[in-house]
């Protein structure tokens, strides 16, 4: 690893100087996406301001009538969190479902936000990866890319996003909230606004302007906590990202269905709200047949690469699966 | 000899293991855990291109650095032996040349090495050294290659029995398939890792060595020195699975840089390295054609392999080994060929052939089960034979049937789903598959010491032989061996392993170990006894303890060697472990993620030493065979010629929450003509066959036939069922 300089702050505005000073700075959060990262000397710092330890440590009542989640607590923590699990139960389910125990325990929210992809091409650093080197290409595109986007992709980068809490984040909905790097003032970025899609300039991940310091998680009135599934298809039982997730959530009244939230991981350079079958089951029935109906329509703008077709089948199934099981929960 | 009465009080026993306490309070030592004076530390460099050759090296950045001592590369290192032909046949004592050429044969070669003060300071200086490369046009597939762009590696790997095609038109149903298995890693837990020191001409190695002798002979022959000037120091091993057989590259980049910088060196391989350098299980297609009468009889049987080596080092894995033994077909064909392409060299892993080899001779059967609508365990024991049909050897004693048959009954297999894609249970598909299972069961000449200490009325004994101890038990074993032999309670015996300084030993692998180290134990335990009762003018009959003896003799230290060899028989004999796996499976009908419910091992391994350990060793094999089957699995980047899975993050094994109900159980057997104490090998018998009554699960739950492993929710999906099945 590089060398690089390790800074601790004590305060929002002290992190934010600490940052304003230095030429490539990062924000430490768990460090588990990130040490990893530079190991790979895929990011090369030259300083490192740890945040993990700031003030953003809780779960607290919001004007909005839901919950704000610290910025810094730990994926753990926040999982399991009673207002957490009692109001958003499909956000502590897709959490607990991601990395292992240990990890969580290290991971922040503030730096699960930001998790960068699992690529092969953007950690290998001797081969093409216009997100981590901007103009050399895209691996993958040419390569192998059965991991890789089947949604919202272009010709410079096919990768996803991986993050299990930002797409149950994405099914909630939520606003980000920042702060700026002069003087601290608060910014709040709507989630479906925080991660972008590559365009021409993959090597940004989010909207996330430099220097910005993320401090919570604001999450509106509680949501989907009778009927609700996260879904994970992967490799193995535990500690592998998802091949594609689903995160469902249902408001029901009576034998209707009133609001839906459903956004898929796995697929896309950021989480992938199914927004046009959300639309389609809002006053529907829920059974089997309207369920295929949403994943067909989810699905119907899906371009899948050369080795990644699968994802289609897969993920049609995973979202009448992950509807179902939402809806048998109570019924 | 036939006279000795073989003792059992502690062989046989579950004893917790003698070495467990040093091993979890972390007082067993690791090769790079050795505190040596003055150590400085090296970090190897990997090449970046398939093929080609370096053309240019930019060493000042990395020189520059704080604490840096040396940038090696081909241009200054250290001239070592070079192979006689221009592929190097890979056996366990091989020399390992590297850094002598310019010359780039796979992705992740080793092109340098750069030693500093520090670890940390090593590992940044080793990202600063820039290369530059004249590219090849790479070869990294092999699939549709032919007779003439493929060779045969040796005449002992091809096998023809009776009239294959004439067999075929006799059968009334005939199973032809391809089987692929993927490139896999042993990725033991321990780092491969070495620490060299120079003395003059002598060489001291701490290294993980499964055969310490053999590492001696490949270091020696490498550096062109004696052998008697390479002393190599191996107590415990952190796992090996066949990668830790012999002294690879990083051991002789390790003593060079040693002796390039005059100070001690400790050169640890990353995990990365480990896909690149240490190694791997190779790729395979295997083609199947089995024929059969209608009552099950095998009439034809043909295993043809096509694999891959490195154009640098060769190394085929005998995937036809147990089609070749295990059934009597009277026709067969078993070949092997290989296409020399820019991977990293293949090397021996767990049950090496047969583990692969099984995949696709069981599941074949399978098939064949299938069309003739018999029972896969019927079918089996319909085939059975107790004459090596390959050979017209008898086997010295073969069990299968018995596996089988004992298995089914405790397995439940009446209560088997009898038709594919027939059991629900809410959204899961419910399968049955069973498997046999067979590996060579060989002794290698393996000698030991034993010194006997008296004070007074207390005895204790030392053994010394140069074994290992892989994470396996070897310190019990042996302990348990050496205290029956001599008459003591096993606390009265100490074991020291690993070392070159004490007597040779077959070392751990091709399962061979066990039976090796605990014969030529009992030999020198006989030795020194014998020894003993002739020093102090007694008859042997009398059966005095070796405390009175040392004190009729006036000793109060006393030491002998002694060593075993396969007895005369042993040659008109095949000797061999058998097994029979029964698993069940649940694979998820739209998700196509599978989970293994139960699976139930039954073994017919000789003596079992120790149950504890014995389980351990079959418990590791199938977990191991649980990661084949569902995960584990290195791709190829077509365009660069890597792997793309290059972390234990992407190359999948095991998690704790992917076992299930695991059951062993070994019949009791006893086997003279093995060895005298009858024990036979365990160590890569619990691999062999799981994946194949996995897979053979899936199938019966699901109707798919999954000819590729490993058996992944995106196979799953993409796979059709089974066009038989539309005969219900
Ligand atoms: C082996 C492994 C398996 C994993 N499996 C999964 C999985 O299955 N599913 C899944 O979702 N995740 C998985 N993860 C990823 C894990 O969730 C992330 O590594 C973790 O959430 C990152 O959080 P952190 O606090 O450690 O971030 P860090 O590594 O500390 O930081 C990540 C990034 O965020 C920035 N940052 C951190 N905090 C802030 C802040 N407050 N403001 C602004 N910037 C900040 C950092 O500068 C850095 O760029 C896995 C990780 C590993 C290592």
């Amino acid at each position: 690893m590089r060398p690089y300089e390790y800074i601790r702050s004590s305060s929002p505005a002290e992190a934010l100087r600490a940052n304003a000073a230095s030429e490539k700075p990062h924000y430490l959060g768990g460090g588990t996406n990130l040490i990893d990262l530079m190991k790979e000397d895929v990011e090369r710092p030259d300083t490192l301001i740890e945040v993990s330890g700031l003030d953003f440590q809780s779960v607290t009542a919001n004007a909005a009538g839901g919950y704000t989640l610290g910025a810094m607590i730990s994926n753990t923590d926040t999982a399991n969190h009673p207002e957490v699990k009692n109001n958003y139960p499909l956000l502590s389910m897709a959490m607990v479902s991601a990395a292992t125990e240990q990890i969580r325990n290290m991971a922040t929210n503030g730096g699960n936000l930001l998790q960068r992809t699992r690529c092969p091409y953007f950690y290998e650093t001797s081969m093409p990866c216009n997100k981590r080197e901007p103009g050399s290409g895209c691996g993958a595109l040419t390569g192998m890319n059965a991991l890789h986007a089947i949604f919202g992709w272009s010709k410079s980068c096919v990768a996803v996003n991986p993050s299990d809490m930002c797409t149950a984040l994405a099914a909630l909905g939520a606003t980000v909230v920042v702060l700026q790097p002069d003087g601290g003032s608060e910014r709040r970025i709507p989630f479906a606004d925080f991660h972008r899609l590559p365009g021409d300039t993959p090597e940004k991940d989010t909207n996330l302007e430099p220097g910005e310091l993320i401090v919570g998680i604001e999450l509106g009135e509680p949501k989907f906590s009778d009927n609700y599934y996260y879904l994970k298809i992967r490799e193995r039982s535990s500690y592998a990202f998802a091949l594609v997730s689903v995160a469902a959530g249902l408001q029901l009244d009576g034998n209707r269905i009133v609001d839906a939230g459903l956004a898929m991981g796995g697929v896309a350079h950021k989480p992938w709200k199914l927004t046009a079958a959300e639309e389609y089951l809002r006053g529907k029935v829920p059974e089997a047949a309207v369920f295929e109906e949403a994943a067909e329509r989810a699905m119907a703008d899906a371009r899948p690469l050369d080795d990644n077709e699968y994802k289609v089948e897969m993920g049609k199934k995973a979202i009448v699966r992950a509807l179902m099981q939402a809806y048998e929960r109570t019924a | 000899m036939n006279k000795i009465q073989e003792p059992k009080a502690a062989i046989g026993q579950a004893i917790d293991r003698v070495e467990g306490r040093l091993k979890v309070t972390g007082r067993a030592k690791y090769a790079s855990e050795f505190p040596v004076e003055g150590v400085v530390y090296a970090q190897g460099l990997n090449s970046t291109v398939a093929k080609g050759r370096i053309t240019r090296i930019d060493t000042a950045e990395a020189e520059r650095q704080p604490g840096v001592m040396k940038v090696i590369t081909h241009q200054n290192a250290l001239k070592l032996a070079t192979p006689d032909e221009k592929l190097l046949k890979l056996d366990t004592k091989a020399i390992a040349p590297v850094l002598q050429s310019p010359e780039i044969h796979w992705y992740g070669e080793f092109v340098g090495v750069v030693v500093a003060e520090t670890f940390e300071q090593a590992q940044h200086a080793a990202r600063l050294v820039k290369f530059e490369y004249e590219k090849d046009e790479h070869r990294t597939e092999y699939k549709d290659a032919g007779e003439d762009d493929s060779y045969a590696p040796s005449e002992d790997m091809q096998h023809r029995r009776g009239d294959v095609e004439a067999g075929m038109a006799k059968a009334d149903a005939r199973v032809e398939v391809t089987y692929r298995t993927p490139v896999e890693h042993h990725h033991p837990m321990e780092l491969h890792a070495v620490i060299a020191e120079w003395d003059g001409e002598k060489l001291k190695v701490y290294m993980p060595a499964q055969m310490v002798n053999d590492a001696t002979i490949g270091i020696s022959d490498t550096f062109q020195i004696p052998k008697e000037n390479v002393h190599v120091i191996s107590p415990f091993l952190g796992g090996g699975f066949g990668s830790k057989l012999q002294a690879q590259e990083h051991v002789m980049l390790g003593a060079m840089a040693a002796k390039m910088v005059d100070r001690p060196v400790q050169l640890t391989v990353t995990r990365q390295q480990m896909f690149t350098n240490t190694g791997l299980r190779q790729e395979n297609f295997q083609r199947m054609q089995l024929g059969a009468t209608r009552d099950g009889k095998l009439t034809a049987l043909v295993h043809d392999t096509l694999s891959h080596t490195s154009t640098e080092k060769e190394y085929q894995e005998p995937c036809g080994a147990a089609s070749k033994m295990l059934y009597q077909a009277p026709n067969a064909r078993i070949t092997h060929r290989l296409v020399p392409i820019n991977l990293p060299y293949p090397w021996a892993m767990r049950a090496p052939g047969e583990a692969t080899g099984a995949y696709a001779l069981e599941c074949a059967l399978d098939e064949l089960a299938w069309k003739l609508n018999m029972d896969p365990v019927e079918l089996r024991i319909i085939n059975d034979t107790q004459v090596d049909p390959s050979n017209d050897k008898p086997f010295s004693s073969r069990l299968l049937n018995e596996c089988l048959r004992i298995g089914a009954k405790r397995f439940g297999w009446d209560e088997r789903p009898k038709e594919p894609r027939s059991r629900r249970e809410g959204n899961w598909l419910v399968g049955y598959g069973v498997s046999s299972a067979s590996r060579a069961a060989p002794l290698q000449k393996s000698a030991a010491k034993i010194i006997l200490e008296r004070d007074g009325d207390n005895l204790q004994a030392t053994v010394q032989t140069d074994a290992t101890d892989i994470g396996t038990g070897s310190y019990t074993i042996i302990a348990q061996t050496a205290a029956d032999y001599l008459g003591l309670p096993v606390e009265r015996v100490a074991v020291e392993l690993g070392n070159s300084d004490f007597p040779t030993s077959a070392g751990s692998g091709g399962s061979w170990g066990a039976a090796s180290f605990t014969n030529g134990v009992r030999s020198a335990c006989l030795n020194i006894t014998d020894t003993l009762v002739t020093l102090a003018g007694h008859d042997s009959t009398q059966g005095d303890d070796l405390v009175t003896l040392m004190k009729k003799a006036d000793l109060t230290r006393h030491e002998a060697e002694g060593s075993a060899s396969p007895t005369e028989e042993f040659d008109d004999y095949s000797v061999y472990s058998f097994g029979a796996n029964f698993a069940e499976v649940w694979v998820d009908a739209d998700t196509g993620m599978s989970r293994l419910k139960r699976i139930l091992s039954v073994g017919s391994a000789g003596t079992i030493l120790n149950p504890k350990t014995a389980y351990s060793q079959v418990l590791g094999g199938l977990v191991m065979g649980l990661g084949m089957t569902f995960m584990e699995q290195s791709k190829v980047e077509p365009n660069h010629g890597n792997f793309i899975t290059r972390s234990l993050s992407d190359y999948h094994v095991p998690v704790n929450l992917d076992l299930a109900d695991i059951q062993v159980v070994f019949l009791p057997e006893e086997d003279k003509i093995a060895n005298p104490m009858g024990v036979k090998g365990i160590g890569e018998l619990g691999i062999v066959g799981v994946a194949s009554a996995l897979a053979n699960a899936v199938f019966n739950a699901t109707g798919k036939r999954m000819r590729d492993l490993p058996i992944t929710p995106e196979k799953l999906i993409a796979t059709e069922l089974e066009p038989g099945l539309a005969r219900k």
